[in-house]
């Protein structure tokens, strides 16, 4: 029988690797496309999934088991990502735009991979808004859109972002009309 | 009758977080209600697309290499890092080059500390001005007898400056 993610973490905690790696390999999908979700660019995204592994390892001792591991380890990824965010608007709003970016958000120069080439032009422009719409929510709104596109389950997503169900589900609500409005020409 | 529409229930109905009577309830709202449909619609369509637009493959490989070597890094003290040692030369080289311009207590005399010391370091500074004060009375000398030449023409409160 597999171990679960709670006794990998016990094992990390006494510094056993191979139960590190068991929950990298876990997680590591998962993690990524999270980050990318988040950030919208790949070098932030692997920085940031790679500083939660490393926060698990120096911390997993602390863990108590109380919460699920996923729980522990999706707060610790989202309250990165968030920061990431933070400091990357820190930095935007004293670096001033220039001429080639002409003041548009970040998102722009990185458009969404598209799943099917051959999609066309216009639904290619509208997925950039739809993403330059996500980049201008909220943090919680951000993190609760994020984390609903991995399936995470609301009574989860609420323990990770410390908030009551109900909370998530207006986050939720509110992000979704905001992006239908701004989608919808 | 369709009832309130459930707009507290809506995420949750799609998100299929509903019990069974509740979910009922709102899957009988959607099809009596037009907005409350496309509200729907709309949410499901945005989950979709974010959902379909997908991360970038990531290079396992290089990712995993890149965690080793963190990791490496956490597990060692801080006195041992190599980064540790690096960063604090490069404050030490910062706070150097920033210190400069106001030149450096150790190369200085120290600053005295009586009022009269004082006096005689400003003095001191302004020694080349102070061996011209024959020339700086004479000037000013000059520039009160200019003065007194026109004060028939001046005009009081400063008007002459106007003609």
């Amino acid at each position: 029988m597999e171990p679960s993610d709670e006794v990998l973490c016990e094992r990390v905690a006494r510094r056993d690797e191979d139960a590190f790696d068991l929950l990298v390999g876990r997680y590591q999908q998962r993690a990524w496309r999270l980050a990318w979700s988040f950030l919208r660019d790949a070098e932030e995204a692997r920085d940031v999934t790679q500083e939660a592994f490393v926060r698990v390892y120096r911390a997993a001792a602390s863990f108590d088991g109380r919460a699920r591991f996923s729980t522990w380890f999706y707060r610790i990824l989202v309250n990165l990502c968030l920061e990431h965010r933070r400091r990357r608007r820190w930095w935007s709003l004293r670096t001033p735009a220039d001429g080639s970016s002409n003041g548009t958000p970040p998102i722009e120069d990185h458009p969404a991979p598209a799943s099917h080439p051959l999609e066309g032009l216009e639904r290619e422009q509208m997925m950039r808004r739809l993403w330059a719409a996500v980049q201008t929510l909220s943090p919680q709104q951000r993190a609760v859109v994020c984390l609903t596109l991995e399936d995470v389950p609301t009574p989860e997503i609420a323990a990770v972002l410390g908030c009551a169900e109900a909370t998530v589900r207006v986050h939720l609500h509110r992000a979704l009309l905001a992006l239908r409005d701004r989608v919808t020409p | 009758m369709r009832g309130p529409h459930p707009e507290a229930e809506l995420v949750a109905w799609l998100r299929g977080e509903l019990p069974p009577a509740e979910r009922q309830r709102v899957a009988a709202h959607l099809d009596a209600c037009g907005e409350c449909r496309r509200t729907h619609e709309a949410f499901a369509a945005i989950l979709a697309d974010l959902r379909g637009a997908g991360a970038p493959p990531l290079d396992a490989a290089r990712w995993r290499a890149g965690l080793r070597a963190r990791v490496a890094g956490a597990a060692r003290p801080w006195w041992r890092a190599p980064r540790t040692w690096a960063v604090a030369a490069a404050a030490a080289a910062i706070a150097l080059v920033l210190a400069l311009p106001f030149g450096l207590p150790w190369l200085e005399p120290a600053a005295p500390r009586d009022l009269a010391a004082v006096e005689e370091v400003v003095l001191g500074r302004r020694l080349p001005l102070l061996r011209q004060l024959p020339v700086v009375e004479r000037l000013e000398l000059l520039e009160n007898l200019e003065l007194i030449a026109q004060l028939d023409t001046a005009a009081p409160d400063g008007a002459a400056g106007e003609r």
